[in-house]
């Protein structure tokens, strides 16, 4: 081979590789460029949990009913329902011009394949109305029905949950799938389609605008009323680093950047070309999770030491940093600012944070310095940093820490493990909970206290099992409020987990967008770009 | 030639098989649970169970090693666990960042250290040639992400001349693309350029102190030409060879480069589904390196018959 | 002889027109014909007694956490600032010495010795080099860098899995290095003297070919040191490294580097601590090897 004939094939070789689709356009007004707040690996919302899955599904999948910005639930492919006085039957009616994007109508059999997808997976409220479901029935093709042996009256809630998993309606075929297995084809019934050619798993993600999308006629409210999208192109672009993305929504690379870390906010509202603005006023909770399983913390006297030594003040900084505006302490479970918010029995967590009696009740407890396990998942922000004043803190009332640096993948695997902390298992781990998922006990897995089958840590409390029972019946918001109550109290006093604060996280948006809401979730209709 | 080639091609089965047992010993004792990340927060145990074995993932060591392996051999790397698509896919729309990330890096890097290089043997001795070195040794002795940051500060934040992350495809255009490249090549060519350069100005003493040089040079070819064509040529071996063993720097340099100036690229793939146990993506990912790593020396040694004509196979 | 020259032989007066070399303490004379030694040196020292002494250094503790003074921009009271947590980075820099410092010497120290070992077996062991070698071809075909974080997340992130990923990482290296020089020592004649003259194979290796092997690979030591500390920084920023409640370089800048528009001291001054003592390791190498090998001098 000579020198020639080699370039040769070496240029062929190059050109061959970098002969590509085209990919994106320039910026227009037609099209938004959004860095999401995680990384979307897949697009399944059933399969996986994560909120970003769910936000951008909302893109591509319509839901029955939608909440609005009161959280309660609207129609939204549903025309209307009918509920027997007794709440056991619920009948649902499909709005007659829904589309899926192959073009086909949306019909009775599609919604019932979806709902019972989501229900084998659901286990907050679509399990439990599996459980006392009689009958799922196609009446006609836009009509089915409910048959239930128990009342359920909050089955709109269900049907509208924001929280994950969603109940989102895909093509029967689609919604056929095994619901521990993902779906490949991703037909929606949303306003936008998803462009799988030009995904990058990992880097980004396009979605395209559905022509026949029909929107309701009623002005948008989070994901009621009309979803009308004034793009023909939505480009998500994933920003491993968060200043590179700080920077690239300066230097006008991208135009709205989801969540912007609180410590650049100041730099962002220098730039006159951009606008800040808190994301979701509901916000969410950070979580001091225990494992009530094991030494010390199976002595709720050993629990009780972390509550009162525990000082949100630090955990928040930590989080959100300076800006005093985006964080509450938060002497209770349930989202400040909602209806059943309260404080009863929070007294441990406010004051003074007192170490003695921190370290009389671990000596009580029959702590002996055996290493506690802190498993620390140090890719993910908000969790390191709550695991570094957890550090910090264990280390001044006296406990040996074992300070377990992990990703959050292995954090994952950890936690199910149920095995002495010696030998796999764990003491505490970090994670926050989103204050939309946290308004009521419904859809609060983190404070359920059955045991066994309770969440990561699994707390056991008869009594706060009974009061969880106790707001399920309640008649009205007056006693929901009272059960809840009683429920913060025994929750408090059995220290189900600690709570580390309330907080709120900023957004940020190029000023040529306008029509950015606050929300749990980035809501894209009715934003215009200039 | 044509037998070398195939016999150097063999030779290199064993040790990619190799590399494909390793990183897959390797993840199977890994800790980790892709299950349990797929299954989220709100998910019970139970459920964690359900997806790990739908995903084969519950099947002993040996039977997912060669179910994996006989699907090579098929050219199928295999589905990844988190974005359900092939992970021959997942590849193709990510070799295109990194392949020109590394071409105009190494474009870049020859460029300007071959003729540091020479200007420094040239000026042997003199503070050029000491400033040249210097310049050199703090090439490699500053991390990657930290040149980056400051390239990046400086011209485009500062001066607003490029873009600060992303990549566009060549078949937009020339220029868009090389905007978007000019700074990560910089950053990760600057290892790269300072062990070029030492090994040119290196060789080119080695050369210029030959006998046969001399002759030219008393044959009365000028300075210039004398440096270029007699001693440049011989300097091309070691230069070559360099090349090649500092590609596996290359690509490491690359991972966090591309998660710095957030380019779709393999670095970025390896260690988004390192972090997320995506065991067919990274082992699709580690035998596609090693077996590029493979190419480049046997490339390499191509290249020295090229150069050298004294060298034949 | 005077007492107060010096105790070896000056040469005879020479004619004029060659001048005599003007003779030097012992000290400048060294600075003088190894000046990067000298500097590299210099500077390793000082890091070392860094690391050493820092909390002699008016540090404080480096992860006590102070939230309520976060990000403070470097002061009187905190000379390099405090980071996001409220830590004194100007604390974290100093101790962070510590971890870089004993990663790169570990690092060098078990990647020499590891493969010294494979590389001397290799090379005297004839049946089994093409095995070995095909095996550290293969380790050298995984990027350094994706080895050891794989390595990483295979174990718990602790300093001793870092030192222990990144030898893993650079020792087939050394093993090509010390396996070729074997090789070469194999064909000397006072070796094959050696050999046919029945000495025992530990022997010949324990007199004749380690003492020749020892130049290079201190060469070679030196660069795995410097290029160690590089990769334990790369890794912490990555997240795949020391772990994060322990002060190391990697872990500070990874912490800053969210900030680096509007804290930029928090990535700035490790990075600093970071470049200077990788600077000075490798001059160190650089002058090391002009002092022992000019040949090899030559040629890198």
């Amino acid at each position: 081979m000579d020198r020639r004939s080699f370039l040769k094939t070496a240029a062929v070789a190059a050109t061959s590789a970098l002969a590509a689709p085209r990919l994106s356009l320039a910026a227009d007004s037609k099209t938004l460029r959004f860095i999401p707040q995680a990384n979307l690996a897949n697009l399944d919302p059933i399969w996986t949990t994560q909120y970003v899955v769910r936000n951008g599904a909302l893109l591509i999948w319509d839901m029955l009913y939608g909440v609005d910005d009161k959280l309660q639930p609207q129609p939204q492919m549903c025309e209307g329902h009918e509920a027997s006085a007794d709440f056991k039957t619920w009948t649902f009616k499909l709005r007659p011009e829904l589309k899926f994007h192959d073009g086909e109508p949306v019909l009775a059999k599609d919604a019932i394949a979806s709902i019972l997808r989501w229900m084998a997976r659901d286990a907050t409220m679509g399990g439990p109305i599996k459980r006392q479901m009689e009958a799922l029935e196609v009446v006609d093709d836009r009509t089915f029905r409910f048959r239930l042996n128990k009342p359920y009256p909050k089955m709109l809630f269900a049907l509208g949950k924001s929280s994950t998993p969603s109940l989102f309606i895909m093509p029967e075929r689609i919604a056929a799938t095994d619901p521990f297995k993902q779906i490949s084809d991703y037909v929606g019934s949303g306003p936008m389609r998803f462009n799988k050619d030009e995904w990058v798993p990992g880097a980004k993600a396009i979605f395209e605008k559905f022509g026949a999308y029909a929107p309701r006629p009623e002005k948008a409210n989070w994901l009621s009323g009309g979803k009308r999208i004034n793009f023909d192109r939505i480009e998500w672009q994933i920003v491993p680093d968060v200043g590179t993305a700080a920077a690239a929504l300066q230097n006008g690379e991208v135009d709205w950047w989801e969540t912007p870390s609180s410590d650049l906010v100041p730099l962002l509202k220098k730039n006159g070309k951009i606008a800040v603005d808190i994301a979701d006023p509901l916000g969410n909770i950070g979580s001091f999770r225990i494992n009530h399983l094991h030494p010390p913390f199976n002595d709720v006297r050993a629990r009780k030491a972390i509550q009162i030594a525990l000082s949100q003040e630090d955990y928040m900084g930590a989080v959100v940093g300076d800006d005093e505006s985006l964080w509450k302490t938060l002497p209770g479970f349930f989202t400040p600012d909602t209806p059943l918010y309260t404080e009863t029995g929070g007294e441990a967590l406010k004051g003074k944070r007192d170490y003695e009696l921190a370290k009389r009740l671990l000596a009580e407890s029959g702590y002996k310095n055996e290493p506690v396990v802190l498993l620390v998942a140090t890719d993910l922000g908000i969790v390191k940093s709550q695991c570094d004043v957890t550090a910090d803190l264990l280390k001044r009332i006296g406990v040996n820490v074992d300070y377990q640096a992990l990703d959050w993948g292995t954090v994952g695997q950890r936690r199910a493990k149920k095995d002495l902390p010696s030998q796999g298992g764990w003491n505490i781990f970090h994670t926050w909970h989103a204050g939309a998922d946290c308004v009521n006990p419904a859809p609060y897995i983190a404070l359920d206290a059955s045991g066994d089958t309770a969440w990561f840590g699994w707390p056991k409390s008869d009594l706060v099992q009974e009061k969880i029972a106790a707001w399920y019946a309640a008649p009205d918001l007056t006693a929901e409020k009272e059960a809840v109550a009683e429920l913060n109290a025994a929750a408090m006093d059995h220290v189900v987990y600690v709570p580390t604060g309330f907080f709120k996280q900023y957004q940020a948006w190029r000023r040529n967008i306008s029509g950015v809401v606050k929300a749990p979730f980035p809501v894209f209709w009715d934003v215009v770009k200039a | 030639m044509l037998s070398y080639l195939v016999r150097r091609i063999v030779a290199t089965i064993p040790v990619v098989l190799l590399v494909a047992l390793f990183v897959f010993s390797l993840l199977y004792i890994a800790p980790g649970d892709p299950a349990a990340i797929i299954a989220g927060d709100q998910a019970t145990p139970a459920d964690v169970d359900r997806i790990r074995a739908s995903l084969g993932l519950d099947r002993p060591f040996l039977v997912r090693f060669f179910d994996w392996f006989w699907h090579i051999l098929h050219g199928d790397l295999g589905t990844s666990i988190f974005t359900n698509l092939p992970v021959t896919h997942m590849i193709a729309q990510r070799i295109e960042p990194t392949l020109s990330l590394m071409t105009l890096t190494l474009i870049l890097s020859l460029g300007c250290a071959i003729p540091m290089g020479v200007v420094a043997a040239w000026k042997h001795g003199t503070w050029i040639d000491s400033a040249v070195m210097m310049t050199a040794v703090l090439g490699f002795s500053t991390p990657v992400f930290v040149i980056g940051y400051v390239l990046a500060y400086v011209f485009a934040l500062r001066l607003d001349w490029l873009p600060v992350q992303g990549f566009t495809p060549i078949s937009q255009g020339l220029w868009p693309f090389l905007r978007n490249l000019i700074l990560p090549s910089i950053a990760l060519g600057l290892v790269y350029m300072a062990l070029i350069a030492r090994i040119t100005r290196a060789t080119m003493l080695d050369v210029l102190a030959q006998d046969y040089v001399r002759t030219a040079k008393a044959k009365g070819v000028g300075q210039r030409g004398v440096l270029f064509v007699h001693a440049l040529k011989n300097a091309a071996v070691p230069i070559v060879t360099i090349v090649g063993i500092g590609f596996a720097a290359l690509i490491g340099g690359a991972v966090v480069t591309e998660s710095v100036f957030a380019i779709p690229g393999l670095g970025r793939l390896t260690v988004d589904a390192i972090l997320r146990r995506d065991y067919p993506v990274i082992q699709g990912v580690v035998l596609l390196f090693s077996f590029i790593y493979v190419l480049v020396n046997l490339g390499v040694d191509l290249l020295y018959t090229l150069f050298d004509p004294r060298i034949r196979y | 002889m005077s007492a107060g020259t010096p105790k070896y032989a000056t040469a005879p007066d020479l004619p004029g027109i060659l001048s005599v070399p003007k003779q030097r303490g012992r000290i400048a004379g060294f600075i003088y014909r190894h000046p990067t030694i000298a500097v590299g040196g210099f500077l390793v020292a000082i890091m070392l007694l860094i690391a050493v002494f820092a909390p002699y250094l008016g540090t404080k503790d480096p992860t006590a956490l102070a939230p309520a003074r976060r990000t403070r921009e470097p002061s009187v009271l905190y000379w390099f600032g405090t980071d996001m947590l409220g830590r004194d980075v100007y604390s974290r820099v100093l101790y962070g010495s510590r971890v870089s410092l004993l990663v790169g010497f570990s690092v060098a120290f078990c990647a020499s010795v590891l493969g010294t070992i494979i590389g001397v077996v290799s090379g005297f062991v004839r049946q089994i080099d093409a095995v070995i070698m095909r095996i550290m071809d293969g380790l050298m075909s995984i990027p350094p860098i994706l080895l050891a974080i794989a390595l990483m997340a295979l174990t718990r992130a602790s300093v001793q899995n870092v030192i222990v990923a990144i030898s893993i990482a650079e020792f087939p290296r050394v093993s090509r290095l010390v396996r070729g020089v074997v090789l070469s020592l194999r064909e000397q004649p006072y070796v094959e003297a050696a050999i046919a003259s029945g000495t025992r194979v530990p022997v010949i290796i324990w007199k004749h070919i380690l003492p020749n092997t020892l130049a290079p690979l201190m060469v070679q030591a030196t660069f795995i040191c410097a290029s160690a500390m590089i990769t334990e920084a790369t890794l912490s920023f990555i997240g795949a490294g020391t772990p994060p409640i322990i002060p190391s370089w990697g872990n500070i800048m990874a912490e800053g580097r969210a900030l680096w528009q509007v804290k930029p001291y928090i990535v700035f001054f490790p990075a600093i601590f970071l470049s200077i003592t990788v600077l000075a390791v490798n001059l160190l190498g650089d002058g090391l090897r002009d002092a022992l090998d000019p040949r090899l001098a030559k040629r890198l």
